[in-house]
């Protein structure tokens, strides 16, 4: 491979990578713009989406093609159930543990949330220990799970030195669609409208009419199920999946929201192409053990030119 | 003589919107001016600026003279230079720690011979000569470290704690205490910059903490009964009535020993009575040396303690002068009162919109 | 909390403090907790030291663990006879702290002019990065084993260091209580309250916040060399980890932000119910080894009540089980 093809494939499997860390920090930065929650259990909860896909497939006795030919169906099944189950736990944890605290000081939603954080968890690890072929017989709850390579591998590209695999393929032709529909949704529908004026004044919102209680559930629904998509691809992708996975998902989602400015759609889907594509360039040019360490130094320096974000906007504290 | 505050054709606007247009005034030693003006004249914006929360647009605002802010001298040149050849040099180290370490230490020791420190000493500087990989990180470290200097400087140049520490002391539209804090305590955060005992002293109860915290608690308490308020220093002061709130703000800004200090609408929701008693204790701060610039939306008060009035009207100054030709100003009575005598209120609702608050 | 005078309750629970040990010597070896205990002095002391920035001065900060972690592992390049300085474990500690301080400083100076929420990111991503640092910088740290052996601050593991170590915590107390009641604490809990209202009255907010996170640093620095002497190593980096950092400051939030005695209910009940209880639920009901269902283990729970109870916390007294007072 020539140093350029070396380049380019960072690019796209980066770009790849960034795209699924879009979908989830999607999630967080539409709820911390409606209610200024720093939601630290949603990568728990792609965590789990990621169980329910697997059981999903297990319950369905799916296999890889024999003939290698891609699982339109399994995928199609999966990427309905999955989305609603996430969509309707998260909306099931918003109702019973952020709810309640809607009036409180910010700090206090924020311990709930890792209090959620840790029972997701606990739920993953009980759910690997569940009896299924797939988990391994409810043996050894603790470990990584194994999911089949429904997908396999595939280069689209033919005999380049340079890969665009059928996986790196469908996350593009499932993130990018969604992020579209989801801008569209925002600025075009009313249901949308309302959710952007509740994240700007929830007050004057409620004035106009709105159900702000509605609202944020419609917002959790539709991280949620973002969750949920993300969750389908990671665990189709990476073939593996663990009760602990949520950590590693979240921070890489929680810093590209910040990264971007968070309460920002688009900001939320550059800072995760942004951070997709640092680390892959820092895991090929530098050493994989630094990278989160390079992950770190970018969103310091970003934040000291532009404390706001990348596309953040300065907020004027009214005196 | 220097007149204690002077604002020079100040502009301040935010986006599209113009909240002061080129204001004008000064406010001499041992004066009481008074700022005036139908809702959303700018007043607040004006003391906002003032007091460095927000920087003109365009003008000037001279606390005694001189515009408050920190002067760029050679010496924080130096500074910055300093903290960047320093960021270089850890950022050189940090990078080429592992091998520096293997090789002045690691390599090097071997129990129970003795460790031999100036070898070693002499292995980190050769370590440290110039290469690829310890001049580039120094150079960025360096870069970095100059920029990032420039930067925090540059943004703690000018601020409201700045122009507090210049003698400005000033109290809020929407009362802002520290609710939960004793009257006391509040009062004694706000004579922070006069007070000066360091964290050394207080860890270890030194002499300096205990003079100064006795000193300070004195003072507060005698300004605690300017106020009215001695025998509350004890309560949290939430706990307070919305009145008394108001005179324990006014106690807090006085904690600075200001030589001006800003009133927004300290007479808000106070009676007629209160109201004179309001008047009586901004009579005595004068008295006492300090100058007063006030925001008042109550014309009995204004009148009462002003020697100069100074009115607002969509952000520019439309009048200046005393109180009894403030009172005569046609412009004035129109602005106020609308030109077929509607409270000027109700005709900013309908007829102006986008004017900001206060 | 009812208003005895100030002073019993402390008084009290500092005598109980004293007696234990006495005490334990008389229970089942079951029930025994005097070894454990400085363990949990030590989390005190570090949570302490959280208490200082997130409790007084209201900075969210997700990453204590490093502190911890950078104290731990000053101490022990300091002091182990696996590198030539081996200054003795006083001057180590001292140096942890010095250490630790500056790099609280060091954490600050980009960080503390961020927005509330854009701190906490990145106190949570130092936290990534110190772990990471501590794990690639083989040479320096020994890796993933860590530094072995580390001279302990008292030679013998019983009474004698359960008493240092209880010195030490009152010692952290102190001085956690003598700058809270300053000049510098009031300004601290000023810019906590009230951020713009307190830089209108002339305070320094930047430098204060910097200061904070320094001494919060300190704070934590002396509880990582404190461990890292009782452990007898430097422990390895992957336990200095988020895990770590929410659990000291969930025990700060559920013992009362800001409240001393507040911060040492909440680490004796977080980390005793993890470090001591649910161990001890364990042992009892015997139940190990790879045929037990994974939800028959009582350890495998640990994560579902410390959530629940989080849950129910903020749902239910969120101010904590021992608020501060309201000054009096």
């Amino acid at each position: 491979m020539t140093l350029w093809d070396i380049l380019l494939q960072q690019l796209i499997t980066g770009t790849a990578n960034g795209l699924i860390i879009a979908l989830v920090a999607l999630g967080y930065t539409m709820v911390y713009g409606i209610i200024e929650l720093i939601n630290f259990a949603h990568g728990d909860l792609v965590m789990l989406a990621a169980f329910a896909a697997l059981t999903c497939i297990g319950a369905c006795g799916f296999q890889p093609a024999a003939d290698g030919s891609f699982p339109w169906g399994a995928l199609a099944l999966m990427l309905v159930v999955v989305p609603l189950f996430a969509a309707g736990a998260n909306w099931t944890i918003d109702r019973l543990a952020y709810r309640p605290l809607r009036r409180a000081p910010k700090l206090t939603a924020l311990v709930s949330a890792l209090g959620v954080s840790f029972i997701l968890v606990n739920l993953g690890l009980f759910w690997g220990g569940v009896p299924m072929e797939v988990f391994g017989h409810g043996r050894a709850a603790a470990s990584p799970k194994d999911v089949p390579d429904l997908i396999g591998y595939r280069n689209l590209l033919g005999d380049s030195a340079v890969q665009l695999t059928s996986k790196d393929l469908l996350v593009m032709a499932l993130t990018v669609p969604l992020m579209l529909g989801l801008t569209w949704f925002v600025t075009r529908t009313r249901l949308g409208t309302a959710m952007r004026a509740c994240a700007q004044d929830p007050i004057a919102a409620r004035l106009m009419g709105i159900d702000v209680d509605r609202i944020v559930g419609v917002t959790f629904l539709i991280g949620g199920a973002l969750a949920g998509v993300a969750a389908v691809i990671l665990a189709l992708s990476n073939n593996s999946i663990s009760f602990g996975m949520g950590y590693r998902v979240g921070m890489d989602a929680f810093t590209a929201a910040v990264l971007g400015g968070i309460g920002n759609l688009p900001g939320a889907v550059l800072g995760g192409i942004v951070i997709g594509v640092v680390r892959s360039l820092s895991d090929q040019y530098l050493a994989t053990a630094w990278t989160n360490a390079v992950v770190f130094g970018v969103l310091i320096a970003v934040l000291v030119f532009r404390p706001a974000g990348l596309l953040g906007a300065r907020v004027r504290e009214k005196v | 003589m220097t007149a204690v505050l002077e604002v020079q054709d100040v502009t301040l606007r935010f986006g599209g919107l113009t909240a002061i247009d080129g204001v004008s005034f000064q406010v001499a030693q041992g004066q009481i001016l008074a700022v005036i003006g139908p809702n959303g004249a700018g007043k607040t914006s004006l003391f906002n600026t003032i007091t460095g929360i927000y920087p003109p647009t365009h003008g000037r605002v001279l606390i005694g003279g001189r515009e408050i802010a920190r002067s760029l001298t050679r010496r924080t040149v130096w500074g910055w230079i300093a903290a960047g050849v320093g960021t270089g040099v850890v950022a050189s180290l940090g990078v080429n720690l592992a091998d520096l370490w293997t090789h002045g230490i690691n390599d090097l020791f071997a129990p129970p011979r003795p460790f031999p420190w100036f070898q070693a000493l002499a292995a980190v500087f050769q370590g440290l000569a110039p290469t690829v990989w310890t001049a580039t990180p120094f150079l960025l470290g360096t870069v970095a470290g100059i920029a990032g200097a420039a930067s925090l400087w540059h943004s703690s140049r000018r601020g409201p704690d700045l122009v507090a520490r210049a003698g400005v002391g000033r109290t809020f539209q929407n009362i802002r205490l520290f609710r939960s804090a004793s009257c006391l305590d509040n009062v004694l955060v706000g004579m922070h910059p006069r007070l000066t005992s360091r964290w050394i002293d207080a860890l270890f109860r030194l002499r300096r903490h205990r003079v100064d915290t006795a000193e300070g608690t004195a003072k507060a308490r005698e300004l605690l009964a300017l106020v009215g308020l001695e025998d509350q220093a004890h309560r949290p002061a939430g706990e307070l009535p919305y009145g008394h709130q108001r005179r324990l703000e006014i106690a807090r800004a006085l904690a600075l020993d200001p030589t001006l200090l800003l009133l927004d609408e300290p007479a808000a929701g106070m009676n007629p009575t209160e109201g004179r008693e309001l008047t009586a204790l901004i009579r005595r701060i004068r008295d006492r040396g300090t100058t007063c610039l006030l925001i008042e939306h109550d014309m009995a008060v204004v009148m009462e303690v002003s020697d100069r009035i100074v009115v607002l009207h969509y952000g520019r100054r439309i009048a200046e002068g005393t109180p009894a030709e403030i009172r005569a100003d046609p412009r004035v009575i129109e602005a106020y009162l609308g030109r077929d005598g509607i409270p000027s209120r109700v005709q900013t609702a309908t007829v102006a919109p986008g004017v900001r608050h206060g | 909390m009812e208003r005895l005078r100030p002073w019993l309750v402390p008084a009290a629970a500092l005598l109980f403090a004293v007696i234990l040990p006495v005490i334990d010597r008389t229970l089942p070896s079951a029930l025994s907790i005097a070894g454990l205990m400085p363990g949990l002095m030590v989390f005190a002391i570090v949570a302490l030291g959280l208490n200082l920035v997130t409790g007084f001065t209201g900075l969210l900060h997700l990453g204590v663990a490093a502190f911890m972690a950078i104290g731990a592992y000053t101490y022990a390049i300091a002091t182990s006879p696996v590198y030539p300085f081996q200054i003795g474990p006083w001057p180590g500690v001292f140096l942890a702290i010095v250490v630790t301080a500056a790099s609280g400083l060091a954490l600050g100076l980009p960080a503390v002019r961020l927005r509330g929420d854009y701190l906490a990111i990145v106190t949570l991503g130092f936290g990534e990065f110190v772990q990471d640092t501590l794990r690639n910088l083989d040479p320096v740290t020994k890796g993933t084993m860590g530094i072995n052996p580390v001279p302990p601050l008292i030679s013998g593991h019983g009474l004698s260091t359960y008493y240092l170590y209880l010195g030490l915590l009152v010692l952290a107390i102190l001085a956690s209580r003598n700058l809270r009641d300053s000049r510098l604490g009031r300004a601290w809990r000023a810019i906590r309250a009230d951020e713009l209202a307190a830089r209108s009255m002339g305070i320094g907010v930047a430098r204060l916040k910097l200061a904070a996170m320094a001494a919060g640093a300190a704070l934590c620095g002396l509880g990582g060399a404190a461990w890292s002497a009782l452990q007898g190593s430097s422990v390895e980096p992957g336990s200095y980890d988020f895990q770590l950092s929410i659990g000291v400051l969930c025990a700060v939030i559920v013992g009362g932000l800001g409240s001393l005695p507040g911060v040492v209910v909440g680490v004796l009940l977080m980390f005793g119910l993890n470090q001591i209880v649910l161990v001890k639920l364990s042992n009892a009901f015997g139940l190990t080894g790879a045929n037990a269902a994974v939800w028959a283990q009582p350890t495998n729970w640990k994560y579902l009540v410390f959530g629940l109870a989080l849950v129910l916390m903020m749902r239910f007294r969120p101010e904590g089980l021992w608020p501060e007072e309201k000054s009096p």
